[in-house]
């Protein structure tokens, strides 16, 4: 790769305004915006299994400005965003799965990818960015717990090394050296945590299916939701 | 310079020197020197060059100096000198020696080439530098030095620019800077500088030159390091407006596919083969996260930048400081125009206070619009000279302010406040604000707020204190008043500002004795055995609380007689007193106690020859005046009565002063059209006397409706009227009049009102004389149709009028006709039609009956549109243009009258509501013959020429003319079902409704009517059955054919 490509930093001072801010972001109305709240809420958990095709942070994309926003815009992934748990493992390969090693892929990659937007609060351009990225975060935060509420009714163990309540921090996520190449890295940011929502619902339609939904649900009620 | 005393010495020197080098010369050998140059670059020698014309002789040339060069430095002479140059063989033999004149002007003075001592890169600011010294030294102090620089750039050393840098020599060597910015990013490609030098030697009278360009210094760009690459400025911010050249620095074996700035591609400028720009002429403000330029390269990767566009900061507007509490003090100011930066970017603030030089940075909520910073209070500082600080990337500004703290207080909200009091009329508040005001006088203001008055504002001043509790004390409140309080306050001696309201704080005062007792009145009953007593309710700021009862005792000088305690809410009680007097005392009494007592005697004096006056409505009100009596000495009451529906009416009283002799008694019960009566009573000392009794209305209304009446004599050239009384609810005002218009006129629904309808011979009667209940009217012709219309006024108007329609009598003997019992009733002696004053008629006479009064009644209901005042003269104005439309009521048309009829009257009058001004009832009066001409509503008339029917034809032609087309068909059918023997008239406009046929004509067409021989007292076949009476169709009502058999005479 390329010297631009080892850049490392969180950088997404948007992915917040997602489910805040219509007005600000008005092309973003999508279902990944309710997916965190469709876990605690198991009807809603269907919202994520529509249709799939454009970003669920689009307006977060559109605070990243052209080309960012474009939908054919498809920049090399850095070296940073390689380690953002990727979502695009095989399909069949992932259906193939137990649900405790989905869910546990879940609980992951959230818990991840929470760390990183956790990391771009003072980073975010205008105050208004960063209210609804804390919003946005503690959503986030409810779907990691309801995770771990779901894998604990079902009588999994959480993966180890994470906590429910609190992912650990990424370590030392060094800033980028541009802010351009900090743009790339938040696009790739958005890009996984996107898939992610819309496989996670996905998943849980298809749980849902499996297991009374009665456990689960009052399980979730259980988490405080 | 040449005046210089170790220069003249140099001078002499070198003289010298060439003084022994002209000895040794040798002039006009072969080999000799030829052009001669001579330069300076600098002021103590110069450097002269020659050649040597020889051709392959080469030797020492002679000088002063043996040099093998063909240049010698030798000293600046003061004056011209001669030169001698002998050249030599290297073996001594001299080739030639030739001789030159130096003069001063053939010198030239060309400095040394200047030496670049660096040049420096600032990629981040896209600038160089370049630094060189100036040689100074050898120059004499003050002389002017020019430099010219030369900026290129690109491998192929294209110039950029070039400027001429002015400096003074200081006769010293100085090392000179020069900053240049490019417009294009060092990065993008490798830039050069050169220099070179003019010295202004101002003396220097031979040739003065620029010096030679020094060697050429270099900054290399990225794109000649073996891995450079990016796009370039990184992560710049520029103003709105600025030019701005971005370059894309890659690979040697990739290529740029596009750049692209914001969302437009623009045109690449070819820099070097590993790097190309893209040129952004006035760039306009980026969104908050900057305007994206990216380099798409081959291979699929791109490489890019984030350019923030956006303004230098806007001077801060209506800076201002105050402190609310003495502790912070908290500066506010309007950033103006948003700089489009944000983040790190952003507009950052400072305060410097200059008196202390204390300086703090401020942390500002740019969601907010209006600024904040906070500036710690400093001990023993009472004065602060701020000066806001605001700078961006772009630029920076100030503003400045200069407070005296203690001008400038905005005291916090106050908090926790009460109230407390245990009593009617004092509270005692307390509030707590949060800050040190130690230094100054508060000054709080307390909202006093009650739903009985309006809200007040108390002020009280008070010494400030630290973090103090403040109480205030409010007095004179009233008793038992829920009272809403909150405080505020500000500096008392340098107001600034209020502070915000606290909030609200309720209280209700205690109870008090209630302040007056009540008004009061007492009526003795009919009987005179008793007395009722009424009184007023005190109102809520006399009541003092809430009252619970009303103690009612009656004293004979000093003896009780009777006492009794009326609970509330009764406002009267009533006392048995037989034929006594007393004098009645009432005390109104609530919780905390009993009011001053009023009292009022039960005493009414005789009172002789009260009259009734009538009171006038003044605008809302009732003026009623009165003469002053000489002996009432406490006043005058008038008393009046309100009643409301059945309910007995209940007693309503003001009093007033002695002195007055006038009131307008307004009430809010007060209707307009409703007559109140007044009694005006004296108050004497030994008791009350009706003195006169006074009726009035607040507004007068037209009556609501007409008298009553009828017609009680008729002649054929006159009608005698008589009408009853209007009851005095109706009247609405008081009665002014009567109207009777009459004129020639048939009934006709659709005819207007009569005073409106235009008819030329309408004459108006006016009765003003009240008394007269009958009216003749004369001079009438007769067999002829009147319409009568009688009104009632008043000062409110004319009331809608009752109408009658009345046939005068024939003045000569009259046939009448009659359908004939037999088919062919040309056989029938009872045809025998004679020339009568009926001959004139077209219409067929059918029966001859009797001579007898002709007469018939048809009753009818109109609706009539609202009266307008008529003139009282008896014809109208309009009665010589006018012609009736209806041409019925000619007299030497249809009008074939029933000569077996008596000469009765009959009228049946529908009670419109009273409510109901627009509506009455009219009474027609019509003989048989108009039977024959019905006075048919149009819709209910077909046109119809029943003549040329089939089978027998009634032996009328019936004159109708007003018949509607679209009643024809209906009509044709009821021809036909009619055909053969058919009564001679116009069946149609018989109600057929009878047993017998039933259902036969269509149940309005009521207005037909049909004369039968009968008893001349026979005349109640003429009503309507009681069954139509009670009707609610609003329609004509007439007679059905039936009635001619069935009715029976009852009187």
């Amino acid at each position: 790769n390329r010297r631009m490509c080892h850049t490392t930093a969180p950088g997404i001072a948007c992915a917040c305004g997602v489910s805040q801010h219509p007005a600000v972001y008005p092309s973003h109305t999508r279902k990944g915006v309710a997916c965190p709240q469709g876990v605690a809420q198991p009807p809603a958990v269907s919202c994520a299994a529509g249709p799939s095709g454009s970003l669920p942070a689009g307006g977060s994309l559109n605070y990243l400005g052209p080309p960012f926003n474009e939908p054919d815009f498809n920049p090399p992934r850095l070296a940073w965003a390689e380690r953002v748990p990727s979502a695009t493992v095989d399909f069949d390969l992932w259906r193939g799965l137990t649900d405790n090693a989905r869910l546990a892929a879940n609980y992951r990659a959230y818990s991840r990818l929470l760390c990183y937007l956790r990391g771009l609060d003072g980073q975010a351009g205008t105050a208004e960015l960063r209210h609804s990225l804390g919003h946005f975060c503690s959503s986030l935060q409810g779907l990691v717990v309801s995770i771990a509420g779901v894998m604990s009714s079902l009588g999994y163990p959480l993966p180890a090394g994470t906590a429910a309540a609190g992912p650990p921090a990424p370590a030392g996520a060094p800033a980028s050296p541009n802010d351009f190449l900090k743009k790339m890295d938040d696009f790739w940011l958005l890009k996984e945590l996107q898939t992610w929502l819309w496989r996670s619902a996905k998943d849980f339609n298809r749980l849902k299916k499996k297991v009374p939904p009665a456990v689960v649900t009052l399980r979730l009620e259980a988490q405080g939701f | 310079m040449w005046k210089n005393s170790s220069l003249c010495c140099v001078l002499a020197l070198a003289i010298l020197c060439l003084t022994s080098l002209i000895c040794s010369q040798e002039i006009g050998s072969p080999g000799e020197p030829q052009n001669l140059k001579c330069i300076m670059h600098n002021l103590h020698k110069m450097i002269c060059t020659w050649d040597v014309s020889s051709k392959g002789r080469y030797g020492q040339t002679d000088f002063c100096y043996t040099t093998r060069e063909k240049r010698v430095e030798i000293p600046v002479s003061e004056s011209s000198i001669t030169v001698s140059i002998t050249t030599n063989s290297i073996y001594g033999a001299a080739f030639g020696t030739k001789k030159f004149a130096i003069h001063k002007k053939d010198i030239s003075f060309v400095p040394l080439t200047p030496h670049i001592l660096s040049l420096t890169p600032d990629f981040s600011t896209s600038t160089l530098n370049l630094k060189w010294s100036d040689n100074g030294s050898v120059f004499p102090y003050g002389l002017d030095a020019f430099w010219q620089i030369e900026i290129l750039r690109k491998e192929t050393m294209e110039k950029v620019t070039q400027v001429t840098y002015h400096s003074k020599l200081t006769h010293e060597n100085t090392i000179l800077s020069w900053n240049w910015t490019s417009d294009m990013p060092l990065e993008c490609t490798s830039h050069y500088a050169k220099i070179r030098c003019y010295i202004n030697v101002t003396d220097f009278v031979g040739h003065k030159d620029w010096s030679d360009w020094s060697p050429v210094e270099k900054v290399l760009g990225k794109d000649t390091e073996p891995n450079g690459s990016g796009v370039f400025p990184q992560d710049t911010v520029v103003a709105v407006g600025s030019d701005v050249t971005i370059c894309c620095v890659h690979a040697e074996d990739q290529q740029i596919k596009r750049m692209t700035y914001g969302p437009e591609i623009y045109p690449l400028i070819h820099l070097s083969s590993r790097s190309s720009a893209i040129r952004v002429i006035n760039a306009s403000a980026s969104d908050t996260s900057g305007t994206n330029v990216v380099c798409t390269l081959s291979q699929d990767e791109m490489d890019g930048t984030v350019l923030f566009v956006g303004y230098a900061p806007d001077t801060p507007q209506n800076l201002s400081c105050e402190t609310s509490n003495f502790l912070i003090i908290k500066c506010t100011w309007k950033p103006g125009r948003p700089s489009g930066l944000y983040g790190k970017r952003r507009t950052k603030y400072s305060l410097l206070e200059r008196i202390s030089g204390k300086n703090v940075s401020c942390e500002v909520n740019e969601m907010n619009r209006e600024r904040v910073c906070g500036f710690p209070v400093l001990a023993d500082q009472k004065t602060y000279s701020f000066t806001l600080g605001v700078s961006n990337p772009i630029g920076q500004t100030e503003s400045s302010l200069l407070v005296d703290l203690t001008q400038r207080v905005h005291p916090k909200t106050p908090e926790k406040l009460t109230v407390s009091g245990n009593s009617s009329t004092n509270v005692h508040l307390h509030w707590y604000i949060n800050g040190s005001f130690t230094e100054i006088r508060l000054l709080c203001q307390i909202e006093i707020s009650s739903g009985h008055s309006e809200q007040k504002l108390h002020n009280v001043s008070m010494p400030g204190g630290k973090f103090s509790t403040y109480t205030a004390q409010l007095n004179a409140l009233h008793p038992y008043t829920k009272y809403q309080f909150r405080v505020r306050c500000s500096a008392a001696d340098h107001f600034w500002r209020w502070s915000d309201w606290s909030r609200v704080e309720e209280h209700t005062t205690l109870e008090a004795p209630p302040a007056r007792g009540p008004d009061v009145w007492r009526e003795r009953s009919p009987s005179g055995r008793s007395l009722k007593i009424f009184w007023k309710p005190l109102t809520l700021s006399e009541a003092n609380g809430k009252i619970v009862s009303h103690e009612v005792s009656c004293y004979l000088l000093d003896t009780l007689l009777e006492y009794k305690e009326v609970t509330e809410p009764s406002n009267s009680t009533e006392i048995k007193l037989g034929k006594n007097d007393c004098v009645i005392s009432i005390v109104a009494k609530n919780h905390a106690g009993s009011s001053p007592p009023s009292k009022i005697t039960s005493v009414e004096l005789p009172s002789d020859n009260v009259k009734t006056e009538r009171a006038v409505a003044l605008g809302n009100g009732i003026y009623i005046s009165w003469s002053s009596y000489p002996n009432v000495t406490c006043g005058y009451i008038v008393k009046w009565c309100h009643s409301s529906g059945s309910e007995p009416c209940s007693v309503d009283w003001q009093k007033f002063p002695s002195n007055t002799t006038d009131a307008v008694m307004k009430s809010a019960l007060f209707r307009p059209g409703v007559r109140y009566n007044f009694s005006l009573y004296g108050c004497k000392s030994s008791g009350y006397q009706l003195l006169k009794n006074i009726t009035g209305y607040m507004k007068e209304l037209p009556p609501k409706r007409a008298p009553n009446f009828t017609v009680e004599e008729t002649s054929s050239d006159s009608i005698l009227v008589k009408w009853e009384d209007i009851p005095v609810e109706d009247c609405q005002g008081f009665l002014e009049g009567y109207r009777l218009s009459f004129a020639k006129g048939e009934k006709d629904a659709l005819k207007p009102r009569l005073s409106e309808s235009g008819n030329p011979e309408l004459k108006v009667k006016n009765i003003t004389d009240l008394t007269k209940k009958s009216l003749r009217i004369l001079d009438l012709q007769g067999k002829t149709s009147y319409q009568l219309d009688l009104q009632a006024y008043t000062a409110g108007g004319v009331s809608p009028p009752n109408s009658l329609y009345v046939v005068t009598k024939e003045d000569c003997k009259i046939k009448d006709t009659f359908y004939p019992e037999i088919p062919n009733p040309e056989n029938s002696k009872a045809l025998q039609f004679q020339k009568n004053i009926c001959e004139g008629n077209k219409t067929l006479k059918t029966l001859e009956m009797n001579p007898c009064t002709p007469n018939s009644v048809e009753v009818v209901e109109t609706q009539s549109a609202a009266p307008k005042i008529e003139d009282t003269e008896m014809m109208s104005p309009a009665a010589d243009t006018t012609v009736p439309e209806d041409g019925s009521d000619s007299e030497n048309e249809n009008h074939v009258v029933v000569s077996y009829c008596p000469p009765i009257i009959e009228e049946e009058i529908s009670n419109p509501s009273m409510d109901e001004p627009v509506g009455s009832s009219q009474v027609v009066y019509i003989d048989i013959q108009s039977m024959y001409q019905p006075q048919i509503k149009a819709e209910e008339e077909p046109e119809i020429d029943l003549v040329t029917t089939a089978g027998y034809k009634p032996q009328m032609q019936l004159p109708i003319s007003a018949l509607k087309i679209e009643s024809r068909s209906a009509t044709e059918e009821e021809s036909d079902k009619t055909a053969g023997y058919r009564p001679q008239a116009n069946t149609n406009a018989w109600n057929m409704d009878t047993p017998d046929s039933p259902g036969s004509v269509e149940s309005s067409n009521e207005n037909a009517s049909f004369g039968s021989p009968c008893s001349i007292n026979s005349r109640q076949f003429l009503i309507p059955p009681k069954d139509d009476e009670d009707s609610p169709k609003p329609t004509n009502t007439g007679w059905s054919f039936t009635h001619f058999f069935q009715n029976k005479p009852n009187d």
